[in-house]
């Protein structure tokens, strides 16, 4: 689940407040919320922002880094990967429960997972799935990019 | 029955202005449309069937024209009196100017111009001889009409291009293209779905409607739920192990 998912989550689970107020409430910049639950990149850079967004939601900073390494593109490069090899991928989602199968389509909201053995495709929805396993290659680009600037 | 746009327009009270501001089309365009000097495109039909609350075919696409307003009689009085004609200034005779050269073409466009035939591997001798003169000796309305020749040419063979409707969800949990298509699909079949829900609640049936960020469900016994987006995990076709 990328950062701006969990931050839409959470945002939910704190009465459905409007980003604006969430925002008033950390001393945030306006727009900055609203900017990290938007984007489809790595994003929340800045740990100072992340920790006051944390105070807001009462949650750890640590846990809102995590999700940070797991943004939407992340995510998607790793759905068209199991897509060009035809193998089998792990999803934990949100709910504990963890799927596994081979990905038949993704796009911007979901992906088709055909289980394996015998079932119906199963349409996850991106923002249920909690963490994936990540590549070598993915893991040491994510941590490249943490050294340089927002992309 | 299709109506006249004026007619339906009349009839909920909306002026020109209002109906133009609602749909987005303008004015001038309506004006048209109401007399019938122009037919509505199915485009614009969409555009104005909502804001005057009726279907699309509704509306009829060509107008009949209004019937032109009856002349006001004048009334009969004493005929006018002849204007003298003495009293008119005398009209001076226009002195002929002579006929301006043409404006010869400007570098650019000859410059575009060679970009456009080089596309077909026509060099520039080949131009030259194509258009029957140097280009420096083209003018402005020339090139002009070479240059529209040649976008032309480009155009007729370039590949249709294929009418994709997509449109994207503004939020990143929205329906998109594939799932789009899958939801279709099953609501199109009648198939009934499981659906799970973030705190682990389940709902089962067939698909009733779907938006970016809904989807509508009737279950078994005739009730329609609508499940957000965002709240669902993960469903499936019923019948089988997640």
């Amino acid at each position: 689940m990328s950062l701006g998912d969990e931050l839409r989550y959470l945002r939910a689970f704190h009465g459905g407040a409007h980003p604006q107020e969430i925002e008033a409430q950390a001393g945030l910049k306006p727009g900055t919320l609203r900017a990290i639950e938007q984007r489809y990149r790595r994003t929340g850079e800045d740990d100072e922002v992340l920790a006051k967004i944390a105070a807001v939601y009462d949650v750890p900073l640590e846990k809102l880094q995590y999700h940070r390494e797991r943004y939407r593109k992340a995510l998607s490069t790793v759905l068209q990967q199991a897509l060009e090899a035809g193998t089998t991928a792990r999803f934990e989602l949100r709910t504990g429960e963890t799927l596994s199968g081979r990905v038949r389509w993704w796009d911007l909201g979901a992906f088709g997972l055909e289980p394996e053995g015998d079932g119906p495709l199963i349409v996850v929805q991106r923002h249920a799935v909690v963490d994936w396993p990540m590549p070598d290659d993915q893991r040491r680009k994510t941590s490249e990019v943490s050294e340089t600037s927002e992309v | 029955m299709p109506e006249d746009l004026r007619t339906l327009r009349e009839r909920k009270k909306l002026s020109l202005n209002q109906l133009a501001s609602k749909s987005g089309i303008s004015i001038a365009m309506l004006i048209e449309y109401e007399k019938g000097e122009r037919e509505i495109p199915p485009a614009d039909l969409r555009r104005l069937a909502k804001p005057l609350y009726v279907n699309e075919w509704d509306i009829n696409p060509r107008s009949a024209p209004p019937p032109s307003p009856p002349r006001p009689e004048r009334p009969a009085g004493p005929p006018r009196p002849p204007r003298p004609r003495e009293e008119q200034p005398e009209k001076l005779p226009k002195e002929k100017r002579p006929p301006r050269p043409p404006a010869p073409a400007r570098s650019t466009q000859v410059a575009h111009l060679l970009t456009l035939a080089a596309r077909f591997n026509i060099d520039r001798a080949a131009l030259e001889a194509e258009i029957g003169k140097p280009l420096e000796q083209l003018t402005l309305k020339e090139a002009r009409f070479w240059n529209g020749r040649f976008m032309r040419r480009i155009a007729e063979e370039r590949p249709p291009k294929q009418a994709v409707d997509r449109r994207r969800a503004y939020l990143p949990e929205g329906i998109d293209g594939f799932e789009l298509a899958y939801l279709q699909a099953q609501q199109e079949a009648g198939a009934l779905l499981h659906f799970t829900l973030f705190n682990g609640q389940t709902f089962e049936g067939t698909v009733a409607g779907f938006g970016p960020y809904q989807i509508t469900i009737r279950e078994s016994g005739g009730d329609e739920i609508t499940l957000n987006k965002l709240a669902i995990a993960y469903y499936r076709k019923a019948g089988g192990a997640a």
